[in-house]
C-alpha cells in the first residue's frame, strides 16, 4: 500500500485534543428511522463534503472543455452560423445541450451554483469554529512529548516551574498563544499535584484559516461581481467614419448587449467624434506589414451641449466617459463614392465603410447601395485594395497602408429589396431581384469614374478615409472582482504561508536537575520549515534556560 | 526601435550552449545513478534509513513512518530514551548544501555543477533575447517556452540545494533539455517586434507570471511522472510481479517525499498562476473591453486552475490522495500544455498572437 | 458534567440560528429577484394601440415634455421644435438606409396629405444620413414636409431620455404644448397615426 491515505483522525488534533470534533466528512446515514429531515441533512453533509466538491471541481473544468472547442454566440455568432450549415444533423441536437452557449447554459450555471452552494456550507460553519476558537486556549500538551513529529530534550538546573516559565517567556515573544498548566481546567482524569507547573503549550498561525477562509469567500465574491456585472452592465459596438460624430443613443449603436436590469435610458448621454485615425506599419523587415501603431483623436462631449474635450483612444487605453469605458477595437478603410443616376442627379455621396477580409493587408470588402436612383435601383460589390499589386491578373494588396489604393467594382441594377421593410445588412447586397451591369469587376483609381452601360448612371471613386469600431462597455462588477480577486490572492498566500503549529514544553525534576522536553508539529505545512524553526526554537529555550541559571555566562 | 538581429544571434548561441550543457549534466545525473557513490543494499531498514538521511537531509526520512506518516519527520534523531534525566538530543543542524553535495560524490558534483553552467547560459540566452527585441522576452511560442524551461531549471536547482534532491536531476534536466531541444527545431522564430496590440505593460506582468508559474508547474509534473512511475512499481513489487531491490528506485526519495516536494512545488506555482490569470483579465479589459470573455485560451486557463485546485482539495480529500491526485495534477498540465500548443495556435480567438507560422 | 452538555447545545443553537439566518437570506434575495424581474410595468397613463405595445397613446397629465432642438434642414432652412407651438406635430425619426422607414413612407405621406390641410404640422428627422441620399428619399417619395439632418444622432439622443426612441423609424405626436402625447416606435400605419390624431386633435382641437 503505497497511496498515502489521510489518517482517520489529523494527527494535529489527535495529538493533543482528543476531544476536538472531527473534521466533517461524508457521513452514511445512520440506522433507524429516517425520515425527510434526516435525508436532507444526509444531502447536506453530501453536498458540503471534499469528495463532492472535488466532483463538482472536475464537472466544472469538464463542462467548460466544450465551450472552448466549440463556436458560442456569444463571441462568434457567424462562427455558430457557420457551424449549422456545416453540420446540418449534428448542430440542432448541440443547440438543445446548450452547448453554443455553455457559460450561459443552466447546466453550468448548476455546477458552479452547487459548487458555491458547497463552499458556503462548508465555510460558514469553519468561520463559526474560526471565531470560536480565537478565544480558546491551546490545547494541554501530551504526555509524551518524544512521539510527537518534532521534538527534543535538554537539562538544566533550574526547577522544572521556573524552566517552563522561562519557555513561556521565549514562546510568548514568539508570538504564540499560550497555555499553562495552573490555569487549565482540571484535568478530566481528576486533578494531578504533579502536574501543576510543570509544562506551557503554545499555539501559533491562526491566520492560516483566516487566509483559507478568506481565499473561499473572495472567490464568491467574485461570482456576485460577475453576476452585478451580467445584471447592470453592458457592452455596445460602434463603427465611426473619420470626420463624422455619434450620439450614445440605442438608435445609434451598430450592437447593444444590455445586462437584464438595463435598459437603453440608462446609456450615458456623450457624443463621440472621431476627428482622425493614424495608423502605421512596419515598412521592412521580416514584420513588414505587422501594425505598429494606431491612434484616434476623438473629442467629446458628456452630455450634448457640454464642453468639448479632447482624447486619443489608442489600443489597450481606453477612455473613460460618464461611467462607461470606450475601447479602440479596430479599424479599416471608407472609400468614398458618388452615384448619379440615369436622369443626371446625385443619389449617393458617403464615405462607405469596407470591412477587411482574411487575406490579409486589408484587403477590404464592401456594398454600396443606392436605394434613391431612378428608375432602377443601383447595388454596387466592390473590393478596395489599400496596395494594390496586379499578380498574374489579380489584384492584391502587399501592405496595409493606402500607398496605391484602387477599388474594383461589379454593378448591379434592379431591386435592392429595401422596400419591403425588412432589415438588411448593409455589408451585404441581395442580388436575387437585380441584374448584372457590368461583365467583369472594373477597377478604379482615386478621382475615376464608371459609366454604367445603359445610360443607368455613373459611379465615381472619389477618395477614402478610415474608420475605427469602437467598444462601449459598462460593468459595475469589474471593480469589485478585481478587490475579490486580490482578496482571494492574499487569502491564499496566507493560507500557503503560515502554518499553524504547536508547541509544548515539560520540565521533570530528575537526579540530575530538570529535564524539559520540547515538543512541536504542525498542520499540513504546505511550504515546509516548520522543522527549521522548531530546531531554532529548542536552541532559543535552551540557551534561555542556561541564562536564567548563569546570567553572566554566555549562551552556548 | 529595431530589432538587434546580432544580440539575437548571441541568444541562439546562448541557447545552444545551455542545451549541450544540460544534456551533459543529464549525463552526469545519470552517471550518478551507474556510478556513483555506492549505496549499499538494503539489508536493515534502519540501515536504508541511514542512507537515506545522508542523502536527504532535509526532505525528511522515514525514521518514524510508522508513527504518523503524513506529518514531517526531524532526520536522524535517535529515539528518546524513557529515562528524563539521561540525554540531551537536540534537533541537528543540517548539512550545509556545499557539504553535503561534495559527500554525495563526484558524479553529484559534476551534475550540479553542469547544470548551474547550463542555466547561466540559458539565463544569458534570455535576458540577450530581451535585450535585442526591447521588450519581455515571451511574446511567442518559441520566447516562452525557452523562458519556462529556464524558469523551471531555476527552480529545480534551488529545489535541488535545499531537498538534496539530486537523485531526480536526471528526469527533470532531462526534460528540460526534450522541451527546449523540441522548441528550437520546431517553433524557432527570429528576434522580431510585437504587433501594437499587445504592446503593454501588462502583457509583460501577465505572461511574466505565467511563463513562472508554467515553469514550476512543469516541475512539478515531472515530478508526478516520478512519484506515479514509483509508485507503480512498489505497487508491482508488493503484488509479486516486479523484483525488489530496482537500484534506480532506491536512490530515489521514498514516496511520501516526492509527494510532499510535489505537493510543495505546486503550492508555490498556483498563487503564481492565479495572479497571471488576474493580470490576463486586467489586460484584456484594457484591450478588449472585457476581464472575461471565455475566449478559449482564457477558458483552458481557468480549466488549468480548476484542475490544479483540484490537487489541492484532493490531498485533503481521504481516498484522494497519493496516486489519484497526482493524476489530477498531471491532468492539469495537460491542459495547460494543451493551452499553449493546440489552443493558442489552432483555435481562433482573440489571443492568436503565438507567431508560429 | 454540565460544561459538555453547554457546549453542544450552544453547538446546535448556533447552527440552528445559522440555518435561519440563510434561509432568511435567500428568501430575501429570491423576493429581490422576483420583484426585478416582474416590476416595471403598469405604468399608468400609457394605452397601448397595438398587440405589440409599439404604438402607445399617453393620457394627459402623463406627457412627457418633447425637448427643444434647433438645426438645419435638408433644405438648409433653420428650423426649431418650439417654433411649432400651438400646432399638433408629428416628428418622424427616418432614414434613406432604413428598409422600413421606406416601408412606412407612403403611409406616412398620405397621412401628411389628409391632416396638414387640417393644421397638423409634419417634421421629419434625417438620422444618420448623407445630404444626397436624403434628398433622393425626399424626391422619390414626394415627402411634402421638411426634414432636419440629424447625422450625429444627438436629437435621437436627446428624445431617447423621455421616451424609449430604440431606433428608426420611431413617430412621434407631440401636442399643441409641446408634449408627447402618441408614439409608434415602428413602421407606422395609416390607421395607428389616424387613431392617435384623432385622439390628439380631438382634444387639442
Amino acid at each position: 500500500m503505497t497511496d498515502v491515505r489521510a489518517p482517520e483522525t489529523d494527527p494535529f488534533d489527535a495529538a493533543a485534543e482528543p476531544d476536538d470534533p472531527s473534521r466533517p466528512g461524508p457521513a452514511s446515514p445512520a440506522g433507524g428511522a429516517f425520515g425527510l429531515a434526516g435525508w436532507l441533512k444526509w444531502a447536506w453533509r453530501q453536498l458540503t463534503s471534499m469528495r463532492i466538491a472535488l466532483v463538482l471541481l472536475f464537472l466544472l473544468a469538464l463542462g467548460s472543455v466544450p465551450g472552448s472547442m466549440l463556436p458560442q454566440q456569444g463571441n462568434n455568432p457567424s462562427g455558430v452560423q457557420q457551424y449549422f450549415v456545416s453540420h446540418p444533423a449534428l448542430a440542432p441536437w448541440l443547440n438543445h445541450l446548450g452547448l453554443f452557449n455553455v457559460f450561459g447554459a443552466p447546466w453550468f450555471a448548476a455546477i458552479y451554483l452547487l459548487l458555491f452552494v458547497s463552499l458556503v456550507g462548508c465555510v460558514v460553519p469553519r468561520t463559526f469554529r474560526l471565531a470560536g476558537s480565537a478565544r480558546a486556549l491551546p490545547p494541554r500538551a501530551p504526555r509524551h512529548l518524544a512521539r510527537l513529529p518534532r521534538s527534543a530534550e535538554y537539562a538544566t538546573a533550574l526547577p522544572p516551574a521556573e524552566a517552563v516559565e522561562v519557555a513561556a517567556g521565549v514562546l510568548a515573544g514568539h508570538g504564540f498563544r499560550l497555555r499553562r498548566a495552573d490555569s487549565a481546567a482540571p484535568h478530566p482524569a481528576g486533578p494531578d499535584p504533579a502536574e501543576a507547573g510543570t509544562w506551557v503549550s503554545a499555539e501559533k498561525g491562526y491566520l492560516r484559516e483566516v487566509g483559507n477562509l478568506l481565499f473561499h469567500l473572495a472567490l464568491l465574491g467574485v461570482l456576485v461581481s460577475v453576476a452585478l456585472g451580467g445584471l447592470f452592465g453592458y457592452k455596445a459596438d460602434r463603427l465611426l467614419v473619420q470626420g463624422t460624430t455619434f450620439a450614445d443613443t440605442a438608435s445609434a449603436l451598430d450592437e447593444f448587449h444590455p445586462g437584464r436590469l438595463v435598459t437603453a435610458a440608462d446609456l450615458g448621454p456623450f457624443t463621440i467624434t472621431l476627428n482622425k485615425f493614424d495608423a502605421s506599419y512596419i515598412a521592412s523587415g521580416s514584420q513588414r506589414g505587422q501594425p505598429a501603431a494606431f491612434d484616434a483623436q476623438i473629442s467629446y462631449t458628456e452630455q450634448p451641449g457640454g464642453p468639448v474635450r479632447t482624447g486619443h483612444l489608442e489600443v489597450n487605453r481606453p477612455l473613460s466617459i460618464d461611467g462607461a469605458k470606450v475601447y479602440l477595437i479596430g479599424h479599416g478603410y471608407a472609400p468614398r463614392f458618388k452615384v448619379t443616376d440615369a436622369r443626371g442627379q446625385v443619389v449617393y455621396d458617403a464615405p462607405t465603410p469596407f470591412i477587411a477580409g482574411t487575406t490579409g493587408n486589408f484587403l477590404s470588402e464592401g456594398v454600396v447601395k443606392v436605394p434613391d436612383a431612378r428608375p432602377e435601383q443601383l447595388g454596387f460589390t466592390g473590393v478596395f485594395v489599400p496596395t494594390a499589386v496586379d499578380v498574374g491578373g489579380t489584384l492584391e494588396s502587399v501592405f496595409p497602408a493606402a500607398d496605391n489604393p484602387v477599388v474594383s467594382l461589379i454593378a448591379y441594377a434592379g431591386n435592392l429589396g429595401t422596400n419591403d421593410g425588412v432589415s438588411q445588412s448593409v455589408y451585404q447586397l441581395d442580388t436575387s431581384g437585380m441584374q448584372r451591369l457590368t461583365t467583369s469587376p472594373q477597377v478604379l483609381q482615386p478621382g475615376q469614374s464608371l459609366k454604367l452601360p445603359g445610360g443607368q448612371g455613373t459611379i465615381t471613386f472619389t477618395g477614402y478615409v478610415p474608420w475605427v469600431s469602437l467598444a462601449i462597455t459598462h460593468d459595475p462588477g469589474q471593480l469589485p472582482a478585481l478587490i475579490c480577486g486580490i482578496a482571494a490572492l492574499g487569502g491564499l498566500l496566507l493560507s500557503f504561508m503560515i502554518r499553524r503549529r504547536r508547541v509544548f514544553v515539560r520540565a521533570r525534576a530528575g537526579e540530575n536537575g530538570t529535564t524539559v522536553q520540547v515538543g512541536g508539529l504542525a498542520r499540513t505545512d504546505a511550504s515546509g520549515g516548520f522543522e527549521a524553526e522548531f530546531a531554532s526554537l529548542a536552541a532559543e529555550l535552551r540557551a534561555a534556560c542556561q541564562q536564567g541559571r548563569h546570567p553572566q555566562r554566555e549562551g552556548e | 526601435m529595431p530589432v538587434n538581429v546580432a544580440l539575437g544571434h548571441v541568444s541562439n548561441a546562448f541557447l545552444i550552449a545551455a542545451l549541450v550543457i544540460y544534456s551533459l549534466s543529464v549525463v552526469a545525473f545519470a552517471g550518478d545513478f551507474a556510478y556513483g557513490r555506492p549505496r549499499r543494499a538494503a539489508t536493515a531498514r534502519g540501515q536504508q534509513a541511514q542512507d537515506r538521511a545522508a542523502a536527504l537531509a532535509a526532505v525528511g526520512a522515514p525514521g518514524r513512518a510508522a508513527q504518523a506518516p503524513a506529518v514531517p519527520e526531524a532526520p536522524g534523531v535517535p529515539e528518546p530514551a524513557g529515562d528524563p534525566a539521561a540525554s540531551e538530543s537536540m534537533p541537528e543542524p543540517e548539512v550545509p548544501a556545499l557539504r553535503a553535495i561534495r559527500e554525495a560524490g563526484r558524479w553529484v558534483l559534476a551534475a550540479v555543477v553542469l547544470s548551474l553552467a547550463g542555466v547561466t547560459a540559458h539565463t544569458a540566452a534570455v535576458l540577450t533575447r530581451g535585450l535585442a527585441v526591447h521588450r519581455a522576452p515571451w511574446g511567442n511560442m518559441y520566447e516562452f517556452i525557452t523562458a519556462l524551461t529556464c524558469v523551471a531549471a531555476i527552480f529545480f536547482l534551488v529545489v535541488l540545494i535545499r531537498y538534496r534532491a539530486w537523485t531526480l536531476g536526471v528526469f527533470v534536466m532531462g526534460a528540460v533539455v526534450v522541451t527546449l531541444g523540441l522548441a528550437e527545431t520546431l517553433v524557432y522564430t527570429a528576434a522580431g517586434e510585437l504587433v501594437p496590440a499587445l504592446q503593454s505593460y501588462w502583457l509583460d506582468i501577465h505572461v511574466t507570471a505565467m511563463t513562472l508559474a508554467t515553469g514550476i508547474f512543469f516541475v512539478a509534473a515531472v515530478l508526478g511522472f516520478v512519484y506515479l512511475w514509483v509508485d507503480r512499481y512498489t505497487r508491482r513489487v508488493a503484488a509479486g510481479r516486479a523484483a525488489p531491490g530496482n537500484g534506480i528506485v532506491r536512490r530515489l526519495p521514498s514516496i511520501e517525499q516526492l509527494d510532499r516536494l510535489t505537493y510543495r512545488t505546486i503550492v508555490f506555482g498556483f498563487p503564481v498562476w492565479t495572479f497571471g490569470v488576474i493580470a490576463g483579465a486586467i489586460w484584456a479589459d484594457q484591450a478588449w473591453g472585457r476581464y472575461w470573455g471565455w475566449d478559449p485560451v482564457e477558458t483552458w486557463a481557468f480549466i488549468t486552475w480548476v484542475l490544479y485546485a483540484s490537487f489541492l482539495h484532493a490531498r485533503a480529500t481521504a481516498g484522494w490522495r497519493g496516486r489519484r491526485a497526482h493524476f489530477i495534477q498531471l491532468l492539469g498540465f495537460t491542459s495547460l500544455i494543451f493551452n499553449i500548443l493546440i489552443v493558442q495556435t489552432f483555435i481562433a480567438g482573440l489571443h492568436s498572437y503565438a507567431g508560429v507560422g | 458534567m454540565p460544561s459538555p452538555v453547554l457546549r453542544t447545545l450552544s453547538a446546535r443553537v448556533r447552527r440552528r440560528a445559522v440555518v435561519m439566518a440563510a434561509a432568511v437570506l435567500t428568501a430575501a434575495l429570491l423576493a429581490v429577484a422576483l420583484v426585478a424581474t416582474f416590476a416595471g410595468g403598469g405604468s399608468s397613463g400609457v394605452t397601448y394601440l397595438d398587440s405589440n405595445d409599439t404604438a402607445v397613446l399617453y393620457a394627459s397629465g402623463h406627457r412627457p415634455l418633447a425637448p427643444e432642438f434647433s438645426s438645419t434642414t435638408l433644405a438648409g432652412a433653420p428650423a426649431r421644435l418650439s417654433s411649432y407651438r400651438g400646432q399638433v406635430v408629428v416628428l418622424n425619426f427616418w432614414g434613406s438606409w432604413c428598409p422600413p422607414c421606406r416601408a412606412e413612407a407612403p403611409a406616412l405621406a398620405a397621412v401628411a396629405r389628409h391632416y396638414q390641410p387640417a393644421g397638423v404640422s409634419f417634421l421629419g428627422v434625417d438620422e444618420r444620413d448623407s445630404q444626397a441620399s436624403a434628398e433622393a428619399f425626399v424626391r422619390n417619395f414626394g415627402v411634402t414636409y421638411p426634414s432636419v439632418s440629424d447625422p450625429s444622432q444627438v436629437i435621437a439622443l436627446d428624445f431617447s431620455a423621455v421616451v424609449p426612441l430604440a431606433g428608426t423609424p420611431t413617430t412621434l405626436v407631440i401636442d399643441p404644448s409641446g408634449h408627447i402625447a402618441g408614439a409608434v416606435f415602428e413602421s407606422a400605419t395609416y390607421s395607428e397615426l389616424a387613431a392617435i390624431l384623432a385622439k390628439v386633435t380631438g382634444k387639442g382641437g
